[in-house]
């Protein structure tokens, strides 16, 4: 027998008061003197035993009542066992931990979250009146709890206001935060019901039990009640996707892309013939079929090829099972616009290897290239309706005419692209003079590192150095991709001036030569774009023309000037995360919208780039500009965390050994409602003793 | 005019109080059988030594030859005696009068009237185990003796109704009025039977059997010790608790009492003190009126 208010028992010792009262009650009756005194006396005769026998009850009673009450606010209640000491006994404050994670949406015709809430709702119900308790929704961002308290009616709005949400959560967080809310409670005794499916991804079983300061200070394990949301479910069995590549496939044709994804099997039954489905909008673009072993995973790629550019917002879905939520994700893809290219080749040669445009033609009308090719002398080049292209270049020309520069620069303006390589026919002082507006930096001489015909020109000539992978231009050349950038060879190259004082903006440099001389500097003019290569496309200057390299460079370049290439990186986020977006230019961003067309909170960064977020659901997010409408571009699409499709279960056996098996009590049903305290029957007892002492004080 | 018991309470001594009673019940009669007085032959009886002579019916004598005296109307008036019990349960009261104070108002009372219609009227009392004797008499003048013997009568002594049935038996001629006004708390149990024996002294008997309204109905609530009025008796009882048992006990005391008195042909009448008194002798009249 334990008791939850022990000093409450010094009440017991008013059991004595009635005892106190029959021995020293001094109170003298009032004398009468009564003719009929005999039948007084015969009346009290023939009532004598009955009287004291009620007597003796009055006694009892009185005594039962007076000795009943305190023990009943000492709240007694039987011993479990020897190791449930060090948990405070008697009635507890409680923290109720519903898990609101992605997993709790597993459904079987009702929702584990459904599930939950009910059992949420029991636990509510099952509290004594003078238990405090709290609330936490187990999030992936929960919030601390209030102090416990007694507003019943607030708890179950909140749960019927809970929703499951898409993202994992700890509980084992969440239940050191409740274990904490629970100590601003005064009353010893501590309890945590656990509302939950019990995945083990949301348990981090490595980290100690939570405990909350017992009487003495010490921590002490609260008592822990396991309600199961998925009760009768050994496996919830799941399929998901868990991983999303999407590549270009060249091969293939522009605009087609290779959809990548990885379906894993969480149950324990093989699948087979798993629909797979690539869809934009309600029509769907591909579809496959896959089978998956149990606990196994598979990848499944499907083709796709769009019939035109722009930003493709799309999903890519499986035949749905009870979690239908990580069947399916969305992607944004930019697909490259087809572009028109305008080379202007100024040094053409009746050989094809040795024409000034050859390696360039050839790199941008590879197959998959959006860009359709028109290559002109420059004569000819510079007297044409540049308005008709996306794209310019000007490879080893003469500098142009003032009109033709004019137009260039009209061109660049308007949003055009401008590449220019070098050469032996370009004047750098005539480009100064009528293109030094567009040109990224002036051009001052041309330096030459290595004769070609040197035997020591493989060591002399000068290599790329310093290559700013971080711009999208250079976004590739990374890893072993490096190679055949650095592996060129540069035998002359122009030397530039420093940043060009007469244009509107600054130039950036994204390569530099071993001397540190510029390589490649790129400039924003206008709405549009200007690329410079001080050195030659073609094999006059250097051997890039002819590295592995030079392909994947020129369609970037192509891409890029024209503004298809995306600059941005791609905003990979996960629901509970927040996406980063960089607006270019003149972009600006009104609002952010979820999938569900609520709006998403945005913030400004220190560097001009917008935080969007924290994103709660998987889809689509479009972004609004400044009109009001969805800039596709910008748009991201948020996934799921892979983590929360394992519905991977932790065994009771397991969690009662984490928790304590002492403090642990598993609650699932009706079954098992929480036994009635001792307390209670004896206060069912005064009163009933109250009841019967007032009912033979009435005879 | 019908007197409460408040009324007669302001109404100090026996004397107003049986007056203003007796004028109550005489407001009532209307014609009364009682009222006036015959002087018509009612029988003859033979001449004893003493007689009067002017009584001699001579023809008689002349038929008979032996000397008959006539007897008249007025001489065969009612000797009526009241008995009253003057022990100390008597003078209980938990109003304003106590059972003795109403016992001496009847007992007045009906002396008024018997001596008003020149019966002869008399007292026996009962105090402090003593007899005190008022023989009937007729006349005016006795009324005041016998008023003031009421008057100075104060309760005390046990009840002790069967000495009171055995003097009267010695003192009473036959065919006398015996009125017992008592409590009839007696511990001997035969004392009633033997107060009842006096109608088979062809007596006419007539019982008023005084209450008081607490002893009816026991309204005690605290604690009491309840003292014996006659005696050194005590006790200590819860009143709530034995008042049921009381009730019953006391019940079925006055039920013994008056089916006593019926069988016994006896005139029983449970007088409380609250009761209004005329009332009371009104109807004990109207009964008796019936009776003849």
């Amino acid at each position: 027998m334990t008791f939850g208010n022990p000093w409450m028992l010094l009440g017991a010792l008013g059991a004595l008061i009635p005892l106190l009262v029959h021995l020293f009650d001094r109170r003298r009756p009032r004398p009468h003197a009564f003719g009929p005194l005999a039948f007084v006396l015969r009346s009290q005769k023939r009532t004598a035993s009955r009287l004291k026998l009620k007597r003796l009850l009055l006694y009892a009673l009185r005594t039962l009542i007076l000795l009943a009450i305190p023990i009943a606010l000492a709240r007694p209640e039987l011993t479990r066992d020897a190791a449930a000491a060090q948990a405070v006994k008697g009635p507890a404050a409680t923290a109720i931990i519903l898990d609101a994670s992605l997993s709790m949406r597993w459904s079987d015709g009702t929702s584990n979250f459904e599930r939950a809430r009910d059992e949420a709702r029991d636990a509510l119900k099952d509290l004594l009146p003078e238990e405090p308790a709290t609330l936490l929704v187990c999030t992936q961002a929960p919030a601390a709890p209030p102090p416990p308290g007694f507003d019943r009616g607030r708890l179950r709005s909140l749960v019927d206001e809970a929703r499951a949400t898409y993202g994992a959560a700890d509980l084992s967080r969440c239940l050191d935060m409740a274990a904490r809310a629970l100590e601003e409670s005064p009353m010893p005794a501590k309890r945590l019901v656990l509302v939950s499916d019990m995945t083990a991804a949301a348990f981090r079983l490595e980290a100690p039990p939570p405990t909350v300061k017992g009487p003495t200070g010490a921590p002490v394990k609260p008592e822990v009640v396991l309600r199961d949301a998925a009760e009768g479910h050994e496996v919830l069995g799941n399929r998901a996707i868990v991983d999303l590549k999407v590549e270009p496939a060249l091969q293939a044709g522009p605009r087609t892309f290779q959809f990548t994804f990885t379906v894993r099997n969480f149950g324990a039954e093989p699948v087979k013939d798993l629909e797979a489905v690539v869809r934009v909008g309600e029509s769907t673009l591909a579809k496959g079929f896959v089978d998956i072993p149990p606990g196994g995973t598979t990848q499944k790629t499907l083709t796709v090829r769009f019939p035109q550019g722009g930003t493709v917002l799309g999903q890519v879905a499986l035949a749905p099972d009870a979690l239908v939520e990580d069947d399916r994700r969305s992607f944004v893809l930019p697909v490259p616009r087809a572009l028109k290219a305008l080379v202007v080749n100024g040094s053409p040669h009746a050989t094809r290897y040795r024409d000034e445009a050859f390696f360039v033609d050839a790199a941008l009308t590879a197959p998959g290239s959006p860009v359709e090719v028109s290559t002109r002398d420059a004569e000819v080049g510079l007297r044409e309706d540049f308005s008709a292209y996306d794209l310019v270049l000007l490879l080893n020309v003469p500098a142009p005419g003032a009109d033709e520069a004019e137009k260039l620069a009209a061109f660049v303006e308007k949003g055009g692209g401008l590449f220019i390589s070098m050469g032996d026919r370009v004047n750098p002082d005539a480009y100064n003079q009528r293109l030094g507006a567009v040109l990224p930096r002036p051009l001052r001489l041309v330096r030459t590192s290595a004769e070609r015909d040197d035997p020591d020109a493989d060591t002399r000539s000068a290599r790329l150095a310093q290559v700013s992978v971080e711009h999208v231009l250079f976004a590739p050349f990374t890893g072993r991709a490096e190679e055949g950038l650095v592996g060129a060879r540069f035998y002359k190259y122009m030397l530039l001036e420093a940043d060009n004082p007469g244009a509107s903006g600054a130039s950036q440099v994204l390569a530099t030569y071993e001397d540190g001389a510029p390589a490649v500097a790129v400039a924003r003019r206008g709405k549009g774009r200007v690329a410079l290569l001080t050195s030659t496309v073609d094999r006059d200057w250097s051997d890039f023309a002819i590295r592995t390299s030079f392909l994947p460079l020129m369609q970037r370049f192509a891409a890029y000037l024209t503004g298809s290439l995306d600059e941005r990186e791609e905003v990979r986020v996960r629901v509970g995360e927040g996406a980063t977006l960089r607006p270019e230019g003149a972009q600006k961003v009104s609002a952010v919208r979820a999938p569900d067309g609520a709006e998403v909170s945005v913030k400004e960064q220190p560097d001009g780039s917008l935080v969007a977020g924290p994103v709660l659901e998987p889809g689509v997010y479009s972004v609004l500009g400044a009109d009001g409408k969805v800039q596709p571009d910008l748009s991201f699409a948020a996934v799921l965390d892979p983590s929360e499709s394992d519905l991977g279960r932790v065994p009771q056996d397991t969690l009662t050994a984490y928790f304590g098996e002492e403090t642990v009590k598993a609650s699932t049903g009706d079954a098992d409602k929480p036994s009635v305290p001792l307390w209670t029957w004896l206060i069912l007892a005064a009163c009933l003793a109250f009841f019967f002492e007032g009912t033979l004080l009435r005879k | 005019m019908l007197l409460d018991a408040q009324t007669l309470a302001r109404l100090q001594g026996v004397k107003l109080r049986a007056r203003a009673v007796m004028e109550g019940v005489l407001s009532g009669l209307h014609k009364s059988p009682h009222q006036g007085q015959s002087v018509e032959f009612a029988e003859h009886k033979e001449y004893a030594p003493g007689d009067e002579l002017r009584h001699l019916d001579w023809k008689a004598y002349g038929k008979f030859d032996k000397y008959y005296v006539k007897r008249f109307e007025h001489e065969t008036n009612l000797r009526a005696v009241m008995v009253v019990d003057a022990s100390a349960s008597m003078g209980y009261r938990s109003g304003a009068l106590s059972k003795l104070d109403v016992a001496t108002t009847l007992a007045g009372a009906l002396c008024y009237l018997l001596v008003r219609q020149q019966d002869a009227a008399g007292l026996a009392l009962m105090a402090g185990g003593k007899w005190k004797d008022v023989p009937p008499r007729a006349s005016a003048g006795h009324l005041n003796v016998l008023l003031d013997t009421l008057e100075h009568t104060a309760p005390n002594g046990g009840t002790d109704l069967g000495s009171a049935a055995d003097h009267l038996a010695e003192v009473l001629p036959r065919r006398s009025s015996v009125v017992v006004l008592s409590d009839l708390l007696d511990e001997n149990q035969d004392a009633l039977r033997r107060i009842l024996a006096l109608r088979q002294r062809k007596n006419d008997v007539s019982v008023f059997h005084l209450v008081d309204p607490a002893e009816l109905t026991f309204p005690f609530d605290d604690p009491t010790l309840f003292l014996d009025m006659e005696g050194e008796g005590r006790i200590e009882v819860n009143p709530r608790e034995i008042k049921e048992s009381y009730l019953e006990e006391f019940g079925a005391f006055l039920a013994s009492v008056k089916a006593a008195c019926a069988e016994a042909d006896v005139d029983y009448e449970l007088v409380r003190t609250d009761d209004k008194l005329d009332d009371v002798l009104l109807r004990y009249l109207a009964r008796r009126g019936r009776r003849r």
